[in-house]
């Protein structure tokens, strides 16, 4: 059996767990269902990774949550938070469970997977190469709406997740960049990613 | 029995809508919390009970299709991924249940879903509205109204608002955002508007 980690305790605002778990919950659907569909075994085990980082929010909160209750009425009131950050959990778990399809290679049956490839927009992570034309620029000059019709809709760095990154976000070597896009703008977006492609080929 | 050729395109259909209501169920489910609107997690109860049904259906569908052997991890893949749907539709149940209960929800919950929506509205498309026929994105609702369109109850079921769902007469549009836009939501809806 693998050991868990303890968690200690560190004072986190009960608002700023929450917002992380609710988005990070709602991410990891979309990047769950891209990766089951497309049979992206890189995006299953973001997912993955980001299961483990919701549990320890949640964790985290529960324990906010007990300290914070003074009384009745408080416990009766918090309540209602341990419940919507316990759902928010579950959702993140159902997350999971469809990555573990793919990294459990049983993989979807091609019937579904082959409409949504052509209908569907889907999510992809490019890792940021040292020599892609992405390095030091802000997302929002890159204007890949724009250009190959690509959001980008996360950041990941140092195990970090920036959700929904502003304008002025600036890229670095070694971002994972999650994109949402039509499959023919994902192509390119990951080519110029991963410095292989440059702007005038584009 | 019937090939998975012939179900294909079958169950493609029951899984999108799988998947699109209980994503539907997270919005509807959060925005009532936000608001405290009853009748929106009343909704998202009722979209819960529609789930479970759809979810038998589903699974009923995929384990009647004659699949060759080797093609059985894909259809556990299926199966798996109509388990994770009614999970989040049962999770946006939960949300929902908060706002049932009948407790004002605590503050910061409505600090954590951070939209700017202030009010709920439910409003009837007439026949002869200037939104028949047009898709949400010709419609430009949030533009012309400030009120955006989370759902559409039409005949019963509820569908999952795209850029491209066209409007029919008779559509319950349930829309959020300023309460100003209220009226101007309503009026889109019954008279004959050009724009």
């Amino acid at each position: 059996m693998p050991r868990l980690e303890r968690i200690e305790y560190r004072p986190v605002p009960v608002r700023d767990l929450l917002i992380e778990m609710k988005n990070l919950s709602e991410l990891m659907i979309d990047l769950a269902y891209s990766a089951a569909l497309f049979d992206d075994k890189e995006l299953a085990e973001d997912v993955l990774e980001l299961e483990n980082r919701v549990d320890t929010l949640a964790y985290l909160l529960e324990m906010e949550i007990m300290i914070a209750a003074r009384d009745a009425r408080d416990a009766e009131i918090l309540t209602g938070v341990s419940e919507v950050a316990a759902a928010a959990d579950k959702i993140s778990d159902a997350a999971a469970d469809i990555a573990a399809v793919v990294t459990q290679n049983i993989g979807v049956h091609p019937i579904v997977s082959k409409v949504f490839e052509k209908v569907e927009e889907r999510l992809a992570r490019a890792k940021v190469s040292q020599d892609s034309e992405f390095v030091d620029r802000k997302t929002g000059e890159l204007d890949l709406a724009a250009r190959m019709g690509v959001d980008i809709i996360a950041i990941c760095r140092n195990r970090d997740w920036i959700i929904d990154p502003k304008d002025d976000e600036i890229v670095a070597v070694d971002d994972v960049l999650i994109a949402r896009g039509a499959p023919s703008g994902i192509g390119r977006f990951k080519e110029v990613a991963g410095g292989r492609l440059h702007g005038k080929e584009i | 029995m019937p090939s998975a050729v012939d179900k294909s395109e079958e169950i493609v259909e029951r899984f999108v809508e799988l998947k699109d209501t209980s994503e539907l169920m997270i919005d509807l489910a959060y925005s009532s919390l936000l608001l405290n609107s009853r009748e929106l997690a009343e909704d998202v109860q009722t979209l819960e009970e529609n789930v479970d049904r759809l979810h038998t259906d589903f699974e009923l569908l995929v384990l009647s299709t004659d699949f060759k052997s080797e093609e059985a991890r894909g259809f556990l893949g299926l199966i798996r991924l109509g388990v994770a749907t009614e999970k989040i539709a049962d999770a946006a149940k939960d949300i929902a249940e908060v706002v049932l209960r009948g407790i004002e929800p605590h503050p910061v919950l409505k600090l954590a879903i951070e939209e700017a929506e202030e009010t709920v509205t439910y409003v009837q498309v007439a026949g002869n509205s200037g939104l028949v026929g047009k898709t949400l994105k010709a419609a430009k609702i949030p533009a012309e109204t400030g009120m955006w369109v989370l759902a559409i109850r039409r005949d019963n079921r509820y569908v999952r608002p795209k850029p491209q769902t066209r409007i029919e007469a008779g559509d319950v549009l349930i829309a959020s955002g300023y309460a100003e836009g209220e009226e101007d939501l309503k009026k889109l809806a019954s008279h004959q508007t050009e724009f």
